[in-house]
């Protein structure tokens, strides 16, 4: 208890920020410096590469961007948890028959390699132009590293502990809740990590196709219409967003898993 | 080797009994013969010390006796009944080598992982843990997590663990062999303690031949390929045994007995052949 009380103060609150937070700043205050000033003395048209300060005024006057960032998220979001909640219960069926490993495993991997892209149009054909095809494409997208790094964690509990467990006649039920779920949490976690990231993936391409909202659908119509900026907006929304999911993720882990996050886990 | 071959006399009735247990491994080469016509009868309240070379089946002996591994031929008893019986009945406490403590859990709440499973009253839990840890002297501990412990301290928590549902049998695979000398020294003493005060029946595998003579009532040597039991020692040293007795005549000639029958030479050897006594 002590220890983690003196884990949780932090040395020197604004300096580790300006240590931490400074020189990305400053490289990117430089780079951007650069971009504008070359623009500015080449010429180069807007369609071909906005400045900077051009894509901060697309930025400010494009008033649906939170309309078609919010539909994203909604899509990435809702796959994802479609994905987790079948992915983790999958998983723990393959851990617990060996017949479930065997028989669906190679489906898994088979899916896995099948382009994404190839598969929107039909579930277009089947599902229309709604939400429904970009949340499925979105899950089927982040279904491969939760089942992947879910099954994997479930599989890493202490063989000694489970001899431990089954020694004083543990259920199988005590076994998976108190021993093999916690011990899978961290690889949990490092699939949705990267599912998070996918799903994003996963609802953009679908908007790509047959879609007349969200940032897509805005990366689409932006490029064909030669927009060039608000093409730089969009794809600068989708990396923030990507960024923060990966950054929610750490910070949910961190507060989930107690004691020592093993660190040869995967990332 | 007959089933009556190693039964013994001494008790009555015996907690563990093994007939004529073999443990056979398929394998690419062959079938395996891990264990081979083990027949061993342990008292109730005995210290016994399993030692022997990798590979001699000692640690599968342990799983036999706890039902983790069905022997191939044989018979297992604790108490006159199958040992699956017995593990039903929670009469195993089981230490590794290594603590095996579940990272996520401080010290106090890995001590009480099997009083959740086993049928414990919730309410005395918390109170029957406490008590372990300071019997062991971990009670400022009880709040870190494993990480935040010593290998000696962690290994502790393993044994009281092992120790907190109060079950009869002590079953402990190589519990020290990864700590430093003092620590081992220091546990080894803790473990007698232990042992005293709570009247266990301890079964300990070692291959380190000090540590089976110091903590054991007897030793049972075993020998590799198959996994057999080459001789017994009757370790007939006072109790409470001290780290005085270590370096004592007695001790050392029992160490020299037991390092003889490691290395399958006669029982009857009484001359020292070469000056290999060793006492660590």
């Amino acid at each position: 208890m002590s220890t983690q009380a003196l884990l949780v103060t932090p040395a020197a609150p604004i300096e580790s920020m300006l240590q931490r937070f400074g020189p990305p700043i400053v490289i990117l205050a430089i780079v951007l410096a650069v971009w504008e000033f070359l623009v500015w003395l080449f010429d180069v048209p807007p369609w071909l590469l906005p400045a900077p300060s051009q894509v901060a005024v697309r930025f400010t006057r494009t008033p649906t961007l939170w309309y078609h960032t919010g539909l994203t998220i909604l899509e990435a979001f809702s796959g994802f948890a479609v994905s987790a909640l079948l992915g983790v219960s999958l998983s723990a069926l393959i851990v617990h028959s060996r017949f479930m490993e065997r028989g669906v495993f190679p489906y898994i991997v088979v899916s896995n390699s099948i382009p994404i892209i190839a598969v929107v149009p039909l579930l277009t054909i089947w599902f229309g132009f709604g939400l429904a095809p970009k949340v499925m494409i979105a899950s089927i997208i982040t279904f491969f590293p939760i089942v992947t790094n879910t099954t994997r964690g479930l599989k890493a509990a202490d063989p000694r502990i489970l001899d431990f467990m089954h020694s004083i006649n543990a259920t199988r039920s005590e076994i998976f809740f108190k021993v093999q779920l916690p011990a899978a949490l961290p690889f949990i976690f490092a699939g949705f990590k990267i599912a998070a990231s996918l799903s994003l993936v996963g609802a953009v391409v679908g908007e790509f196709y047959g879609s007349d909202r969200g940032l897509g659908y805005l990366v689409i119509t932006s490029a064909t219409q030669l927009r060039t900026d608000l093409l730089f907006v969009s794809i600068i929304v989708l990396a923030a967003l990507g960024v923060g999911l990966f950054t929610l993720f750490g910070k949910l882990e961190r507060l989930v898993i107690r004691g020592e996050v093993d660190t040869e886990r995967p990332t | 080797m007959s089933d009556e071959g190693a039964a013994r006399a001494e008790a009555p009735s015996p907690l563990i009994r093994m007939r004529g247990v073999g443990v056979v491994y398929p394998s690419a080469q062959g079938p395996v013969n891990a264990l081979t016509g083990v027949d061993l009868a342990v008292a109730d309240g005995e210290f016994v010390a399993l030692l022997g070379p990798t590979g001699c089946g000692k640690s599968t002996l342990l799983r036999l006796v706890s039902d983790l591994l069905r022997p191939t031929s044989g018979q297992i008893e604790v108490r006159g009944q199958p040992a699956a019986a017995a593990r039903r009945a929670n009469e195993f406490g089981f230490v590794f080598q290594e603590p095996a403590l579940l990272p996520w859990r401080s010290a106090l709440e890995n001590v009480r992982l099997p009083l959740e499973v086993v049928d414990y009253p919730a309410s005395d839990r918390q109170a029957r843990c406490e008590s372990l840890l300071e019997m062991v002297g971990l009670t400022r501990f009880r709040g870190h997590y494993p990480h935040e412990l010593s290998g000696g301290m962690k290994q502790r928590v393993a044994i009281v663990r092992a120790l907190a549902w109060n079950p009869s049998i002590l079953l402990m695979d190589e519990p020290f062999s990864a700590l430093d000398e003092l620590t081992k020294a220091q546990l080894q003493d803790d473990l007698l303690d232990l042992w005293a005060s709570e009247k266990k029946t301890v079964l300990f595998v070692t291959h380190n031949i000090s540590e089976a003579v110091y903590l054991a009532d007897r030793v049972v040597v075993m020998s590799a390929h198959p996994g057999r039991i080459a001789r017994t020692v009757t370790i007939d040293l006072p109790r409470p045994r001290t780290a005085d007795q270590r370096e004592t005549l007695p001790f050392l000639a029992l160490v020299r007995e037991a390092r003889e029958a490691l290395r399958g030479e006669p029982a009857t050897l009484t001359t020292p052949t070469t000056p290999t006594t060793r006492a660590s």
